[in-house]
C-alpha cells in the first residue's frame, strides 16, 4: 500500500478481509458505537456484516433497532437503505447486509452448561446449585467469556461474513483476553479431584486437617454446597477444555483481529503497548488503534476567553484546552511507542491508527452511526 | 429554573460517618473522589485537641501497589491496598488462634485454590478487612471495585449470612450486614458521569444497595459536570435535527451543557437531587502506573471544602 492511501481506507481492507473483528477497550471511550458504526460502513463494502454488542446505551441500542432484548440477530439492512436513500447516496451493493445481535448473557450461561452437561437431571443440579448462582451471577469473567461462546456458535453458523464483536464494558482491557483463563481455573483438575473422587476419604492428615478447619469457618452448608458445585464441574470439564481450546483456536485464526478502543489520555499509549503484547502473547492478531472522543476538529481552543465571555463559558474554554492540550501529547505518546515498539509492528508492518471526533451529542439513529462511517473517511486522510 | 435541582445534605450526611463506601462503573472517577473526600476529611479537626482526624483510604487489589500494603502520605492519612490474601490469613490467625493450625490451613493448596476461586469467600474476606478496620480510625473511605463487581463484594455478604447457616464466617457476615445498614455508622457514595449509561447504572446501583441495606440510602455525585449556564432556556432539550458533530469550541461547549442537562433528566425522574462537582480540567503530566496526579486530587478536595459537604 502507497504512503498516499487514505488511512481510512486500511481499515476498509481490513472490514473486507476479516471475518471476526475484537473491539476492546475500557469503559466510557465509545466502544459500541464505534462497533456499530464500523458494520455500517462493512455493509456498504458489501459485507453481511453483524454487530454483537453486550450492554448499550438506551438511545444507541433504540436507534440499532435493539429496543428489546435481540437475542437474535435483528436485520438493519432496509433501514439503512432508507438512510441512504434519503441522504441521496446509492443503496447498499449486492451482499452487503447489516445485523445486529444483543444477547441474553445469562440465558447463555444456562444454555452453555446444558449444552456441555450429559444430562438434563445433571445441568439442573449444576444450574439450582447456590454456589452456582453466585457465581453465574457474578463472575467477573463470565460475560466475556459468554461473548465468545456466542461468537463461536455465530461462526458456525456461517451466516455472516463478518463478525464485529463489541466486549463487555471493563476497567481492565484485557478482561476478555484473560477471561478463558480465569474460568480455566475453576476446572483445575487435580484440585477438583481432591473434591469429588472417594479417594479423597483417603488423602493425606494435612489435607483432612486442612478441610476440617475450613468447614469449621464456613459452617458445612456452604461445605456441602461447594462439594456439590464441585462435583458438577468435575463430570463437564472434559467438554469445557474442549470448548475453550475451540474458542481459541477461532481466536488465533488469522481472520480474526481486536481492535482497541481508546480515549485520547496520556494513558491510551502505554496501556496500547500493553494490549498488543498481550495479545501477542495469546497468540492473536492486532488490527489496531482507534483513539475515539477526539477534539481536534473544533480547532484550537484558547484558555483563555476574550474579556465579557460568560463566566461559565470561560470555563468551558479552560476544559477544552485542557483536553486538547493533552490530547496532542497523547497522540505525540501513541506515534512514538508505535515508533519505538517492536510489538506495535507485527509482522513489520505498522499497525493502523485511526481517530474518530468526539460527538456533540448521542448517536439516535442509523443516520447518526451512518455519518459516524463517513468521519472514519474525513478524519483519517491520507 | 424553580427548584434547584443539587442538594448536598445527602452527601454531607453521608461523610459524617465512620465507613463510607464510594462505588459507580469504571471510569467516572471514583478514585480520584474518593481520594479527594479522605484528603479532606483528614483535613478536619479531630477529637483531640489540636489534632487532625485520622483517615484510611482502601482501594482492593491495585495490581500498580504492593499487596496489602498501608502507607502513610500525611500523619493523619493512610492508604491500605486491600489484598484477599493477606486479608484471609489475618482473618484465619484471628478465629483460628493457634498458629501451627493457620498454617496447616493457608499453606493447603486446595484452600488456597478455593479461597481464590469459590465465589464469594475472596469478596467477603476483603470487606471483612474494612468492616475490622472502621473502629481503628475516624473515617475509613473505600473506592469500590466498578459497578458489577462492587456489588459483588455485597451479594457475597449477604449470600453468607443467608444460604451459608453456621460458623464464624456466617456469624461475622451477619454483624458486618448489620454495620452496614447502619445509618450512624455506615454511608454509601455513588459517582457518575452526566452521561446515559453512567447515570442509568448507577440508578440500579442505588435499588440495589437501598434493596439490600434499607434505609440507609447512597448519595450520589455528578462528576465532572461541564461548565454550563443554569439559566439556559434551551437546557436539556435534544437537538436530534442537528449533526452529532460540533464545528467550533463554542458550538462544543453549548451542546455537551445541554447534552448533559438532557442526561440529567434520568436523575431528576428517578427523583435525584445529587451533588454536582466541578470539571477539573484534566492533567497534561505523563501517567505514573495507576496515580492519580496530586493536584487534581488536591483541586477536588478544595472543591469539596467550598461545597459545605464536610462533617463540623
Amino acid at each position: 500500500m502507497s504512503v498516499q492511501t487514505p488511512v481510512s481506507s486500511r481499515i476498509d481492507h481490513a472490514l473486507q478481509n476479516r471475518r471476526i473483528l475484537i473491539t476492546c477497550g475500557t469503559g466510557g471511550v465509545g466502544k459500541t458505537t464505534v462497533s456499530a458504526a464500523l458494520a455500517v460502513r462493512a455493509a456498504q463494502l458489501g459485507r453481511k456484516a453483524v454487530v454483537i454488542t453486550i450492554d448499550p446505551a438506551k438511545r444507541l441500542a433504540t436507534s440499532l433497532g435493539l429496543g428489546n432484548l435481540g437475542d437474535q440477530a435483528t436485520d438493519l439492512s432496509g433501514a439503512l437503505n432508507d438512510v441512504l436513500k434519503t441522504k441521496g447516496l446509492p443503496m447498499l451493493p449486492t451482499g452487503g447486509s447489516l445485523h445486529a445481535i444483543m444477547p441474553d448473557t445469562k440465558e447463555t450461561f444456562e444454555g452453555f452448561i446444558r449444552s456441555l452437561t450429559p444430562s438434563e437431571a445433571i445441568a439442573r443440579r449444576v444450574i439450582r446449585n447456590p454456589i452456582f448462582q453466585i457465581f453465574s451471577r457474578e463472575f467477573s469473567g463470565s460475560n466475556e467469556y459468554m461473548a465468545m461462546q456466542r461468537l463461536l456458535g455465530l461462526q458456525r453458523e456461517g451466516k455472516f461474513d463478518l463478525i464485529i464483536l463489541d466486549t463487555p464494558p471493563s476497567r481492565n482491557t484485557l478482561a476478555l483476553l484473560d477471561a478463558p483463563k480465569l474460568l480455566a481455573r475453576f476446572f483445575d483438575e487435580r484440585l477438583i479431584r481432591w473434591l469429588v473422587l472417594p479417594a479423597n476419604k483417603i488423602v493425606s492428615a494435612g489435607m483432612k486437617k486442612a478441610l476440617g478447619l475450613l468447614e469449621k469457618l464456613t459452617g458445612g452448608a456452604f461445605m456441602t454446597n461447594l462439594f456439590e458445585f464441585a462435583a458438577a464441574l468435575f463430570e463437564v470439564r472434559v467438554q469445557f477444555s474442549a470448548n475453550l481450546s475451540k474458542v481459541t483456536e477461532l481466536l488465533s485464526e488469522r481472520s480474526t483481529a481486536f481492535l482497541l478502543v481508546a480515549a485520547p489520555s496520556r494513558d491510551t499509549a502505554p496501556d496500547a503497548v500493553h494490549f498488543v503484547k498481550s495479545v501477542h502473547a495469546h497468540g492473536f492478531h492486532f488490527e489496531g488503534i482507534l483513539v475515539n472522543r477526539r477534539l481536534e476538529h473544533l480547532g484550537l481552543c484558547s484558555d483563555k476567553a476574550p474579556t465579557g465571555t460568560p463566566p461559565h463559558v470561560a470555563r468551558a474554554f479552560e476544559v477544552i484546552s485542557a483536553l486538547q492540550q493533552r490530547e496532542s501529547l497523547a497522540m505525540v505518546d501513541l506515534i512514538e511507542s508505535i515508533r519505538q515498539s517492536n510489538e506495535m509492528r507485527e509482522e513489520g508492518s505498522v499497525p493502523l491508527c485511526l481517530s474518530l471526533p468526539e460527538l456533540a451529542r448521542d448517536v439516535h439513529s442509523l443516520s447518526d452511526l451512518h455519518e459516524i462511517s463517513l468521519a472514519l473517511e474525513r478524519f483519517n486522510p491520507a | 429554573m424553580a427548584k434547584s435541582q443539587t442538594d448536598n445534605s445527602q452527601l454531607k450526611n453521608a461523610l459524617s460517618r465512620s465507613l463510607i463506601f464510594v462505588s459507580g462503573k469504571g471510569g467516572v472517577g471514583k478514585t480520584v473522589v474518593s481520594q479527594a473526600i479522605a484528603r479532606a476529611l483528614s483535613r478536619q479537626p479531630g477529637k483531640q485537641k489540636g489534632k487532625a482526624k485520622r483517615v484510611l483510604w482502601v482501594t482492593f487489589e491495585d495490581p500498580f501497589r504492593p499487596a496489602g500494603e498501608l502507607k502513610e502520605i500525611t500523619p493523619s492519612l493512610f492508604e491500605l491496598n486491600c489484598e484477599a490474601q493477606t486479608a484471609f490469613e489475618e482473618y484465619t490467625t484471628m478465629k483460628i488462634g493457634i498458629p501451627t493450625l493457620t498454617r496447616i490451613l493457608v499453606q493447603n493448596s486446595l484452600v488456597r485454590y478455593l479461597a481464590k476461586a469459590a465465589p464469594g469467600i475472596h469478596e467477603l474476606v476483603l470487606l471483612g478487612k474494612v468492616w475490622y478496620e472502621r473502629t481503628r480510625w475516624d473515617h475509613v473511605v473505600c473506592d469500590m471495585p466498578s459497578t458489577g463487581y462492587g456489588l459483588a463484594m455485597f451479594q457475597s455478604t449477604a449470600n453468607f449470612a443467608d444460604l451459608f447457616r453456621g460458623g464464624p464466617i456466617h456469624h461475622d457476615a451477619e454483624a458486618m450486614l448489620e454495620t452496614f445498614a447502619n445509618g450512624t455508622e455506615c454511608s454509601q457514595v455513588i459517582v457518575s458521569l452526566p452521561e446515559e449509561m453512567p447515570l442509568r447504572e448507577s440508578l440500579e446501583l442505588r435499588d440495589f444497595l437501598t434493596r439490600l441495606f434499607p434505609g440507609n440510602a447512597p448519595a450520589l455525585i455528578v462528576n465532572r459536570r461541564f461548565p454550563h449556564d443554569p439559566e439556559d432556556p434551551a437546557s436539556g432539550r435534544p437537538d436530534e435535527d442537528l449533526s452529532p458533530l460540533a464545528r467550533s469550541p463554542e458550538e462544543y461547549a453549548r451542546r455537551r451543557a445541554r447534552l448533559e442537562s438532557l442526561n440529567l433528566k434520568i436523575w431528576k425522574e428517578a427523583g435525584v437531587r445529587p451533588t454536582e462537582l466541578l470539571y477539573i480540567p484534566p492533567s497534561t503530566e505523563p501517567p505514573k502506573a495507576d496515580r492519580i496526579p496530586d493536584g487534581i486530587v488536591e483541586k477536588l478536595s478544595s472543591e469539596l471544602q467550598r461545597l459545605e459537604v464536610l462533617p463540623s
